[in-house]
């Protein structure tokens, strides 16, 4: 069997690595464009940021190291320009000579994931502005950086990429601006969830500037970045870096009557097949399925690209192996600052068409009382009719990764809250609480899914409502620490004697530090006769926004 | 001048800064509290607290997950 991949990167060569095993007589070559394979892509902005000092440290394997110890032959700077699926041949072009090769082969996999798109604005082609795609742009940032001329930065795009070049960028003494387009950061997340984020990013020192585009870059003499306009306001940005998303890279492929979404995204079946006979698609160029909604979704991620590269191998000559899809889990580190999710977001579950409850639950990640517990946010959506759990997002700085994980499983098995509420999850103080944050947070909704309180989002707490009354019932040094705008401290245990001081006809929503004194000032107001109460989710530790 | 110490380990917020702020009530101007807390949501609060009050935040260091702020009373 002769085996042709296009694009080496994570999707591509770890189909190579499963070819070379599964048939060990084949000829397997991959052809790609860039100048490396097999690096770790994602690990770019650490590269950046030093935490990675090397980029070999990088790269998984070199063409050389493919060559001697897997026979796999690696042809970088060979772009494929032309796929006849009928003669099964794919002409390619010497990047380095312009000449071009025409390469049969049996099975075709296309690897050749995507591309950044850049913004068309006056100043665009200036230098010191770079993408964050492939290993040569690290380089060309790190070298730019090494100059030390670079005090200020511009990252356009709150995503992922964006976000963690922000980081390090800003760990190498550089001042940084966000600039996202849309009303929040890390699209995928819930708005106060991503607002949260923001604050963290601004408590480094970063500055985030959402619902804002970037018009034109202006350069020096030396044509050289220096200020960044966007829609709302004037930086300095002695560098850019566009993190404004990507698209599919499959203009060959589409022109060799290959099917893709208006976007350019390869339509694959769920055992990574194209239309067209003997070619697959995997990675970041082909879609996936949604397992929630059962969509053909763009999931452009290491994960998935890793997966689909090495299942692909599997059905070359047979169907036997079937890509399960994908929930959209994904994670992020910003400084001490996690995040993760998982499932539907809230909106996407309403989309979907579900009766939607959410809550908002913060706890310390291990036993309260153990040295080095942090605290984290966990937001859980689910169905009212069922109970099923939809989505999960767990925010803060303490461990995240184990409950996304925990609760991604849970997803993909169609768990109930009260499901979610009996696990039998691993118990000790170094590790977690007797009751776990996860746990917890499934039985603030099951006292939510029988009506036993109430709650509002942050992000629909309507401070602006003049009827509104915002109680808070933390002491008295709590509420001089940090407030929301326009809230009444009674004490909880003043609760009952200072009733008198408020008026139950208006609608009243309680908050304190995470919930739990909330709830019980909640119910003493209902006893008392108060008509609309509810509670803050996620108290004042969740809340993202202003404070005095 | 009195020197206070105040042994918050294993204690939740808003358990150390109600502690801190019953003995400041009883403490005069210029004492000392030196207090040791495992809620890391201390430091932020510990900060925020002495910058709206006129109380002084002398030092505050974390060592194997263990808070330790010094504060003195202001006028």
């Amino acid at each position: 069997m002769k085996l042709l991949i296009i694009g080496g990167v994570a999707a591509g060569t770890k189909a190579a690595a499963r070819a070379r095993r599964e048939y060990p007589d084949a000829t397997v070559t991959i052809v790609t464009q860039d100048d490396y394979v097999a690096y770790a892509g994602c690990g770019l902005p650490y590269f950046v940021g030093g935490e990675i000092t090397e980029a070999r440290e990088l790269i998984v394997r070199t063409p050389d190291e493919f060559k001697h110890e897997n026979r796999i032959d690696v042809l970088t700077r060979h772009q494929a320009t032309v796929i006849d699926a009928t003669a099964h041949t794919v002409t390619v072009r010497d990047l380095n000579n312009g000449t071009d090769i025409v390469f049969p082969y049996d099975k075709l996999i296309i690897a050749t994931g995507a591309l950044p798109l850049i913004p068309n604005i006056p100043g665009a082609n200036l230098k010191r502005i770079s993408t964050v795609r492939g290993l040569n742009d690290a380089l060309k940032i790190r070298a730019m950086l090494d100059t030390g001329k670079i005090k200020n930065a511009v990252v356009v795009g709150g995503g992922f990429i964006g976000l963690e070049m922000a980081e390090n960028l800003s760990r190498r003494g550089v001042q940084v601006a966000v600039i996202e387009l849309k009303d929040a950061i890390l699209p995928g997340f819930d708005p106060e969830i991503a607002a949260l984020v923001a604050k963290q990013l601004r408590e480094h020192n970063v500055a985030v500037y959402t619902g804002e585009a970037l018009t034109e870059i202006i350069g020096n003499a030396a044509s050289e970045a220096t200020e960044a306009i966007t829609t709302g306001r004037r930086l300095p940005a002695d560098m850019v870096i566009f993190a404004a998303g990507i698209k599919p890279n499959t203009a060959v492929a589409i022109a060799a009557g290959i099917d893709a979404d208006p976007r350019g995204m390869i339509l694959v079946d769920e055992y990574l097949h194209t239309n067209l006979p003997d070619i697959f698609a995997v990675g970041d160029c082909a879609s996936v399925r949604n397992r929630q909604t059962d969509a053909d979704v763009f999931s452009p991620l290491g994960s998935t690209a890793n997966k689909t590269g090495r299942l692909v191998v599997a059905n070359l000559f047979e169907d036997t192996e079937k890509f399960s899809g994908v929930l959209g889990t994904t994670i992020v580190r910003l400084f001490d600052y996690h995040a993760g999710r998982t499932g539907l977001s809230t909106q996407e579950a309403k989309d979907a068409g579900y009766d939607v409850e959410t809550v908002l639950v913060p706890t310390p990640d291990r036993a309260h009382y153990f040295p080095g517990n942090r605290m984290i946010i966990t937001k859980l959506i689910a169905d009212r009719a069922t109970h099923k759990l939809l989505g999960a997002q767990v925010a803060g700085t303490g461990v995240v990764d184990k409950p996304i994980d925990t609760l991604s499983v849970g997803i993909a098995m169609g768990m109930t809250i009260e499901q979610l509420s009996g696990m039998d999850l691993a118990y000790t103080p170094p590790f977690a609480s007797a009751l776990n944050s996860s746990i917890v947070a499934a039985n603030v909704m099951l006292n939510k899914l029988a009506g036993k309180v109430r709650g509002v989002s942050p992000f629909d707490l309507k401070l602006n409502d003049p009827t509104l009354q915002l109680l808070d019932v933390r002491t008295e040094p709590e509420f001089i620490i940090s407030a929301i705008p326009g809230a009444i401290n009674i004490p909880i245990e003043e609760l009952h004697p200072r009733i008198g001081e408020l008026d139950p006809t208006r609608p009243t929503v309680v908050v304190c530090k995470v919930g739990r004194r909330a709830y019980a000032g909640a119910l003493e107001l209902s006893r008392a006769g108060f008509t609309d109460v509810a509670i803050l989710d996620g108290g004042m530790t969740a809340w993202p926004y202003e404070t005095e | 001048m009195a020197e206070y110490s105040l042994n918050c380990r294993g204690m939740q917020c808003p358990g150390p800064i109600m502690q801190l702020f019953t003995q400041m009530k009883t403490a005069q101007p210029g004492d000392v509290v030196t207090i040791v807390v495992t809620d890391m949501g201390f430091r932020k609060d510990i900060d925020a607290w002495c910058r709206k009050t006129k109380n002084t935040l002398v030092s505050i260091e974390e060592k194997d997950g263990v808070i330790t702020a010094v504060v003195r009373k202001g006028e």
